[in-house]
C-alpha cells in the first residue's frame, strides 16, 4: 500500500472510528511513517536503530543474506509489512527449512493481527498508527512473505490482469518490465517488477517484488501462480480487499477507543461506511498510480478540516532538540517506543513456534 | 544484486580472463588439466547444490523441477569432466568447445524465457548466448589447427569474462515495497 491508503485513507478510517481531526492526523502520520522510518533516517536524528520499520533500497542492496542478515531483514518486513497469517501452518511433506518460510506468508485475519490491534490498545496514538499500517498491509500484501525466498515469493509469466466485463472478467496478460525509472503503464497492463534471481535468499525475492506494485494498487484485480501454491491459480481482488481493510481499520480503532471489549477477526464495520459506500468504491476502483487527491478530498469532506500533506521531518526538531530523558515523550519518541514494542511482540511470537528465521526478540 | 553477488561475478570474470590468458601464453598439458580439474569441481559443487535445494525447497515451488533438471545436468557435466584424464588435448579442447556451445544455447533459451515474462534485460543474455555459440562453431571449423582453435576459444572466454564483469556493475531493478 502507498501513501494514499496509509496516510489519507487511514485518516478517514480514524475519523469514522470517532477520533478527532487532530488525533486522526497523528494516527495517519504514524501509519505512513512506518514506510519511512529506516535506519538511515534514525541515524540522522540519533534515534535507536532497532526501531527501524523499513529498509531503504540502498540499505537492502547492501544487506547481507547470511543467517544474521536474513534475520534482520525478516524482523523488519515480517513485523511491519508482511504480518504472517498462520505461524503454525502445515504443508504435507515439507522440511522445516521450507515450513519456516511458508509460515511467514502474510494474510489478513490471522492471530497475529489480533495481537497487533490488542497490543495498541491503551498505548499512544503513534502505536495505533503503526497497528493500522500493519493491519492494512495484511490485505494488500497477502500471499507474499516478508523474508527473501524464491520458493515462496516467485512468480512467472502466468500473470493476468482482470477487467470487469458483464457478469464476469476479461483477462489480459500482464507484461513485466525492469525499468524502475518509468512509471507503470496502466492502460496497457505493463508493470515493473524485480528481476528473477535463482538464489533462494536474493533480496530480489523479498515480499511482492516479483509481482511489482500490483498489490499496492487498490484498483487491481489479477490472477497468477504463487510459487508456493502447487500450481493453483490465485485470484487477487484488491477493490474487495481494500474495502475490507478500510472497514476492519474502523472496527479495530473503535475497539482501541473502547467501543468494543473484544477484537474479533473477520469483523468489518460496514455500517460506518454505508453513507459513503459508492464514494469509497469509486476511489478504490479508479485506475491511477496513486489516489492521494481523492482520499484527501474525501477526508476533508468528512471532517470539514484541511488535511495537511505528510511531511517526513515534521517532528524531527522536536525530537532532536529535546533532552535525553524527554525524548520518549516526544511524538517520534512515542513512535519509536511503539515500533520497538510491536517488533518485539511479533518476533517473540515467531520465535515461540520454534522458527528462528526472525531471530530473537531483544 | 547484492554487493557480494557483484563481487562474485567480478571474481568469476577475472578467473575466466586468467584462464584465457593462460591458454594464449602457455597452452601446455598442465594448463589443460588444471582447467579441467577446476571446471569439474565447480560444476559438481553447483550441481549438488541445485539437487539438494530442489529436494529441500524447490520441489514445492511452481517451476521447481527446472532446478532439479539443471542440477542433474550440471552434476553430470562435472562428473564427466572429472573423468577426462589421459585424453589427447584435442578431445579436451573439443569438450571445452562443447560446453561453451551448450552454455550459449542455454543462455539463448533463458533469454527467450525471460522475454516471455518481461521486456528488457533479455537482449544482453541473448546476444551473449549467440556469440558464445558462434565462437564454439568457429573453434570447431578450425579444430585441425589446434592453436587457432585455442585462440578463438580464448577470445570467447575473454568475451564472457567481460560480459560477467559488466553485468556485475549493471543497475538492477528493485521494487520498493510500501
Amino acid at each position: 500500500m502507498q501513501e494514499d491508503f496509509h496516510y489519507y485513507a487511514t485518516y478517514c478510517a480514524a475519523y469514522l472510528a470517532g477520533y478527532t481531526h487532530e488525533e486522526s492526523l497523528d494516527i495517519a502520520y504514524s501509519a505512513q511513517f512506518v514506510d519511512l522510518c529506516s535506519r538511515t533516517l534514525l541515524a540522522k536524528i540519533k534515534a535507536p536503530l532497532n526501531a527501524a520499520t523499513t529498509q531503504l533500497q540502498l540499505e537492502l542492496m547492501d544487506a547481507r543474506t547470511d543467517q544474521v542478515g536474513l534475520q534482520d531483514i525478516t524482523r523488519i518486513w515480517s513485523a511491519f509489512h508482511f504480518l504472517p497469517r498462520d505461524l503454525k501452518a502445515e504443508k504435507p511433506g515439507c522440511c522445516k527449512r521450507y515450513l519456516d518460510k511458508y509460515r511467514l506468508i502474510c494474510g489478513p485475519n490471522g492471530e497475529l493481527v489480533a495481537k497487533t490491534v490488542e497490543y495498541a490498545k491503551g498505548k499512544p496514538l503513534q502505536s495505533v498508527g503503526i497497528a493500522m499500517h500493519v493491519l492494512a498491509d495484511t490485505w494488500a500484501h497477502s500471499n507474499f512473505a516478508g523474508t527473501p525466498s524464491l520458493v515462496i515469493n516467485n512468480t512467472n509469466y502466468v500473470f493476468y490482469e482482470l477487467f470487469p466485463d458483464g457478469d464476469g472478467y476479461r483477462e489480459k496478460q500482464i507484461t513485466f518490465v525492469h525499468k524502475a525509472s518509468s512509471p507503470d503503464d496502466l492502460d496497457n497492463s505493463i508493470y515493473t517488477n524485480s528481476l528473477y534471481q535463482a538464489n533462494e535468499n536474493s533480496i530480489m525475492n523479498l515480499g511482492h517484488g516479483r509481482a511489482g506494485h500490483l498489490p499496492d494498487y487498490s484498483f487491481a484485480r489479477y490472477k497468477y501462480l504463487p510459487a508456493w501454491g502447487e500450481y493453483s491459480e490465485l485470484t487477487k481482488d484488491n477493490p474487495r480487499d481494500y474495502v475490507k481493510a478500510f472497514t476492519q481499520m474502523i472496527y479495530a480503532m473503535k475497539f482501541i477507543r473502547g467501543e468494543y471489549d473484544l477484537f474479533e477477526t473477520e469483523t468489518y464495520d460496514m455500517q460506518a461506511i454505508e453513507p459513503y459506500r459508492e464514494r469509497i468504491r469509486s476511489i478504490i476502483e479508479k485506475r491511477q498510480i496513486i489516489a492521494n487527491d481523492d482520499w484527501k478530498a474525501f477526508g476533508e469532506e468528512l471532517s470539514g478540516q484541511t488535511i495537511e500533506e505528510h511531511i517526513i521531518d515534521k517532528y524531527f526538531d522536536e525530537y532532536t532538540k529535546s533532552a535525553k530523558n524527554e525524548k520518549d515523550h516526544t511524538f517520534l519518541g512515542r513512535f519509536i517506543r511503539g515500533a520497538i514494542g510491536h517488533k518485539g511482540m511479533v518476533i517473540g511470537e515467531i520465535q515461540k513456534t520454534g522458527n528462528k528465521i526472525a531471530g530473537k526478540a531483544k | 544484486m547484492t554487493g557480494f553477488q557483484r563481487v562474485k561475478k567480478v571474481l568469476l570474470g577475472l578467473l575466466m580472463l586468467a584462464v584465457a590468458i593462460g591458454f594464449m601464453m602457455e597452452p601446455s598439458d598442465e594448463i589443460y588439466m588444471a582447467i579441467v580439474a577446476i571446471l569439474a569441481l565447480g560444476l559438481a559443487i553447483e550441481g549438488i547444490k541445485d539437487v539438494v535445494f530442489y529436494f529441500m525447497m524447490a520441489r514445492h515451488m511452481v517451476g521447481g523441477k527446472m532446478i532439479l533438471i539443471q542440477g542433474v545436468i550440471i552434476l553430470d557435466f562435472g562428473l564427466f569432466t572429472a573423468s577426462l584424464t589421459d585424453v589427447p588435448k584435442i578431445y579436451i579442447l573439443l569438450y571445452l568447445i562443447g560446453i561453451h556451445a551448450f552454455s550459449g544455447v542455454v543462455e539463448v533459451l533463458r533469454a527467450m524465457e525471460a522475454k516471455r515474462a518481461v521486456e528488457g534485460p533479455w537482449k544482453l543474455k541473448f546476444s551473449h548466448g549467440l556469440v558464445n555459440f558462434a565462437l564454439a562453431i568457429a573453434c570447431l571449423i578450425f579444430i585441425r589447427n589446434s592453436n587457432t582453435a585455442l585462440l578463438i576459444y580464448s577470445i570467447g572466454l575473454i568475451y564472457s569474462a567481460i560480459i560477467n564483469i559488466l553485468t556485475a556493475f549493471r543497475k538492477t531493478t528493485f521494487i520498493l515495497i510500501e
